[in-house]
């Protein structure tokens, strides 16, 4: 029992990954906090259902994140980069108006029932582990997270890309100074958070439902995730995603009725304990 | 202005209240003056935080939702009487909000933005998913008592008196407001808005000041939250949702912060342009989206500040909250 459990709250510490590397990787570069990923989740997870229709998830795992970086390229390209000399909470609040506005298009278009994908035919088998059954599509869940959280890493850490973009990330006057196309930059990292947001998407969709609601959900844990983790640092989100994934998952065990409220005293007590989360505060 | 010129206008604020009653006969919109007046109290909680703290909360539905669901739980259960559960339910905001902003105060900036959002979007989701004591998505309708503080209920619900009720609510709000705003509370905020680092130096605590801030905020809008509970007799999650708190946000940037009255000019507007737009805009969410990013985008100080510039020919000065 307590073993379903813990694999759980690592499936979906895997999926708080994926998520909040995206915002954390946008909050670094353009030092906004994007209130609307979780509605890009979201539309990204319904285009990935609709894409499964017309072919199969494996489509849909590729092109749904394909047409988020598009439009995350869009969205710094004739958002971000327009409002990058005013004030950061301008950019958020506009940030917001997009987040009601992908929220609004994505129930009309799709509805406000719930919708469901099938897990691929290929991962719908279990496997045993320490005793415990488990389906095959959550432990690759599981894989998924890991290598987005090792990809990222290395190639913040050891590509010439990724050096730029932690200049960036740090100074981004002198960075350009010293001939990086910053705008080029920062494009393709909203781009990249935007498809990973898409990506989180099309991945929870055969083990969470696809619903209206599906945006709150994650984008309570996901900000709880970011702020405890420290703002704009990768390290500290992957660490506070698995120790997010295992509250919950621990949590629906034991206080099945206050587990949605358990994220909140997970970050009061830490936010006591450390203000500015696990690495710092970078604001 | 001076205390005695402030008291001269909340007495004319009252007046003209009277003398709109009289002169509107049309109970529905009066209603829909009522509504306005109402989120006008709920935007007035919001921009006082933005105004003496620098910090905007993306859930402040939390504290109108909430006002309105204690006080709809507590008549539920017959604990008191129904004037002491709108007293109980307005203490019981405002500690709370208290408890909760001595913690999330010391988050910076966006943080802090970020953490309302999701404290907010749990309490809803909690609510929701309660089905026993709060009625889950359906909501629960408010046993108001046959008389409330003397008067008979429903003498009270008829539009002009409700109307009344509300609007000297606010007036009085508004006025104990910009009272308390100019006693050394409202300078130490100030103070600590502006420059929490040389605040410090001066030898001022800059964390009670801020979360009695965001408790005074809580209060204000909990006010609101009593008054729809009042005039709907009914609560619902959807008064706990954050795309409420994003209507309330929005009015604050319409109507400017910069002053007092600027959240509840905001309201007016936000339904006057709901009002036009009709029963046919099912698509209101995307509308308030871009109105927003419109509104923020190219006039940052909402309608207080065209107000400033066209009326008053003050210069411009951009600039949203204070870090």
């Amino acid at each position: 029992m307590l073993t379903i459990n813990l694999f759980n709250g690592l499936v979906y510490g895997a999926l708080l990954i994926v998520m909040c590397s995206g915002l954390a990787l946008i909050y670094g570069l353009r030092r906004v906090v994007n209130f609307a990923h979780g509605s890009l989740y979201m539309l990204g997870a319904y285009l990935g259902y609709s894409i499964s229709l017309h072919s199969n998830f494996w489509v849909a795992l590729v092109a749904a994140p394909a047409i988020m970086a598009l439009l995350g390229v869009l969205l710094d390209r004739y958002g971000f980069r327009l409002l990058q000399d005013r004030d950061p909470l301008t950019v958020v609040l506009v940030t917001f108006g997009l987040l009601l506005v992908i929220e609004d298009l994505v129930q009309s278009y799709w509805g406000k029932s719930n919708l469901s994908v099938p897990v691929p035919e290929a991962l719908a088998f279990s496997i045993n582990l320490l005793g415990t059954p488990v389906p095959a599509y959550r432990l690759s869940v599981i894989f998924i997270g890991a290598a987005v959280a090792l990809g990222l890493s290395l190639w913040l850490r050891f590509s010439k890309v990724g050096l730029f973009v932690r200049a960036a990330s740090t100074d981004p006057v002198t960075t350009s100074m010293q001939g990086v196309n910053t705008d080029l930059l920062s494009a393709g990292v909203v781009g990249l958070g935007t498809a990973l947001a898409g990506l989180a998407g099309v991945v929870a969709a055969p083990f969470l439902s696809l619903s209206p609601a599906m945006s709150a959900d994650v984008i309570i844990d996901s900000f709880v995730v970011v702020v405890i983790g420290g703002l704009g640092s990768l390290a500290g989100a992957f660490i506070a995603a698995l120790v997010l994934g295992m509250v919950q998952a621990i949590g629906a065990v034991y206080l099945p009725d206050a587990a949605v409220l358990l994220p909140f005293v997970f970050m009061i007590a830490i936010l006591i304990w450390k203000p500015s989360g696990f690495a710092g505060s970078r604001t | 202005m001076n205390f005695q010129k402030s008291l001269l206008s909340a007495v004319l604020a009252l007046v003209l209240g009277g003398v709109l009653t009289m002169v509107v006969s049309s109970g529905t919109v009066l209603s829909l003056l009522t509504q306005a007046i109402i989120y006008a109290v709920f935007a007035l909680g919001v921009g006082v935080l933005l105004k003496q703290n620098g910090m905007v909360s993306f859930g402040h539905a939390l504290f109108f939702g909430g006002a309105s669901y204690l006080v709809g739980i507590v008549l539920q259960l017959q604990l008191m009487s129904a004037e002491l559960a709108i007293l109980a339910a307005l203490a019981v905001v405002t500690l709370a909000a208290f408890l909760i902003g001595l913690v999330i105060v010391r988050v910076p900036g966006v943080a802090f933005g970020m953490l309302t959002l999701a404290i907010g979007q749990m309490f809803f989701l909690t609510a929701s998913r309660a089905r026993g004591l709060t009625g889950g998505a359906d909501g629960m309708n408010i046993d108001w008592p046959s008389r409330l503080f003397g008067f008979p209920l429903s003498q009270m619900l008829k539009p002009a008196s409700m109307f009344l009720i509300c609007w000297s609510t606010l007036v009085v709000v508004m006025f104990l407001l910009a009272w308390l705003m100019r006693t050394r509370f409202g300078g130490i905020t100030e103070a600590v808005r502006d420059n929490e680092e040389r605040a410090r130096f001066i030898g001022i605590t800059t964390l009670w000041p801020r979360a009695a801030v965001y408790a005074l905020s809580a209060l204000v809008t909990s006010v609101a939250g009593v008054l729809s509970a009042l005039n709907t007799g009914f609560v619902s999650p959807e008064s706990l949702h954050w795309s409420l708190s994003g209507v309330a946000l929005m009015m604050v940037v319409v109507g400017g912060f910069k002053a007092l009255w600027g959240p509840a000019a905001g309201a007016v507007v936000y339904f006057l342009f709901k009002d036009i737009l009709g029963e046919h805009a099912t698509h209101w969410m995307t509308i308030f989206g871009v109105a927003l990013i419109t509104v923020i985008v190219f006039s940052p100080t909402g309608v207080a500040g065209l107000f400033d510039r066209w009326v008053l020919g003050k210069k411009p000065s951009v600039k949203v909250g204070g870090h």
